[in-house]
């Protein structure tokens, strides 16, 4: 049966870090469809979209056939990695060191790239246009595929997690329905700290599993680690900024 | 061509946001596989090891970066 201690942490880093990425993808899509129309936008997603399902239905099988340790071993270090680039990035975000992601800059560049294309007349509107829409889906699609295949394979949570990406999908664009421009008020920066903290925490668990490292406190484990890498994030970001103004 | 090269460069910025963080995340969890395996120290310890060697890591790169005014 399935710990409710390690599906809720599972489902809510699908749904946060789906969040990101969708909200990344919709600012390129929204960019295209103001511009060239929702033909090619929808076009271009709806090919991402099943790109993405043709490497799902590809790797899904495959995982099975994979040992539970060898996997966790295996998603642990990815996890690991991904983790805490990501809560490298937003610390140093947090920090004033990088300027923070913004939405209406992105869709102001996409936008004029595409106004641009269209001056010069080098290629075909709408396919360009397709194609845009189409990487950017696929894009930041692949970064959720493997956000879900990562928390949710190790303890058989990828229906779970799925579930939260999906949700994720549901509500931005449920919000982008509404709001029709770009979702600038999302605090990404935030939301990346919070599933850096929550994707390390996993990295550092399944790695420990995979290596046969058995947990004090099994599961609930994660929360401590989750606790230790905030912290970590926190303290990291306070150095990062004495240090920015002392090196300015 | 061009889109697999950039989806080829997007699965790899994935987990190498940064080369040298990545490098030493992969040598702290060799380090650990090493002791607990290897060297047949009490599994908890290399666990310990583990964490707090990826959150010294973490902290590390962040200063790092900031020395050196971004990436």
């Amino acid at each position: 049966m399935t710990a409710w201690s390690t599906a809720a942490p599972a489902i809510s880093a699908a749904f946060l870090a789906s969040l990101v990425e969708v909200v990344e993808a919709f600012t390129i899509v929204l960019a295209v469809a103001t511009l060239r129309g929702w033909r090619p936008a929808a076009l271009g997603t709806a090919g991402g979209l099943g790109v993405l399902a043709g490497i799902v239905l590809l790797l899904g099988p495959l995982l099975d056939r994979v040992p539970i340790s060898s996997l966790q071993l295996a998603i642990g270090i990815l996890l690991l990695l991904f983790g805490m680039g990501w809560l490298r990035k937003a610390s140093l975000r947090a920090a004033g060191v990088i300027p923070l992601h913004d939405e209406e800059a992105i869709f102001a560049a996409e936008a004029a790239e595409l106004s641009e294309q269209a001056r010069s007349r080098a290629r075909n509107l709408g396919w360009a246009a397709g194609i845009t829409a189409l990487k950017a889906v696929l894009l930041e699609g692949l970064e959720v595929v493997f956000i879900v295949i990562a928390v949710g394979a190790g303890r058989g949570l990828l229906v779970p997690a799925g579930l939260g990406a999906l949700a994720a999908c549901a509500v931005v664009l449920a919000a982008g329905a509404i709001v029709h421009r770009p979702l600038s008020r999302v605090p990404e920066n935030t939301l990346k700290y919070g599933v850096g903290v929550m994707l390390s925490a996993f990295g550092v668990f399944w790695t420990g599993e995979g290596l046969g490292i058995a947990w004090p406190g099994a599961d609930f484990a994660l929360l401590l680690f989750a606790a230790l890498f905030l912290g970590a994030g926190l303290l990291a970001s306070a150095f990062a900024r004495k240090l920015a103004a002392e090196f300015a | 061509m061009t889109m697999l090269k950039e989806l080829a460069a997007e699965l790899v910025g994935m987990f190498v946001a940064e080369k040298r963080l990545a490098i030493a995340v992969l040598a702290i969890v060799a380090m650990t596989g090493l002791l607990v395996d290897l060297a047949g120290l009490n599994p908890l310890f290399g666990g310990a090891v583990l964490l707090f060697g990826c959150l010294m890591l973490l902290i590390e790169s962040v200063c790092r970066a900031a020395r050196g005014g971004a990436s």
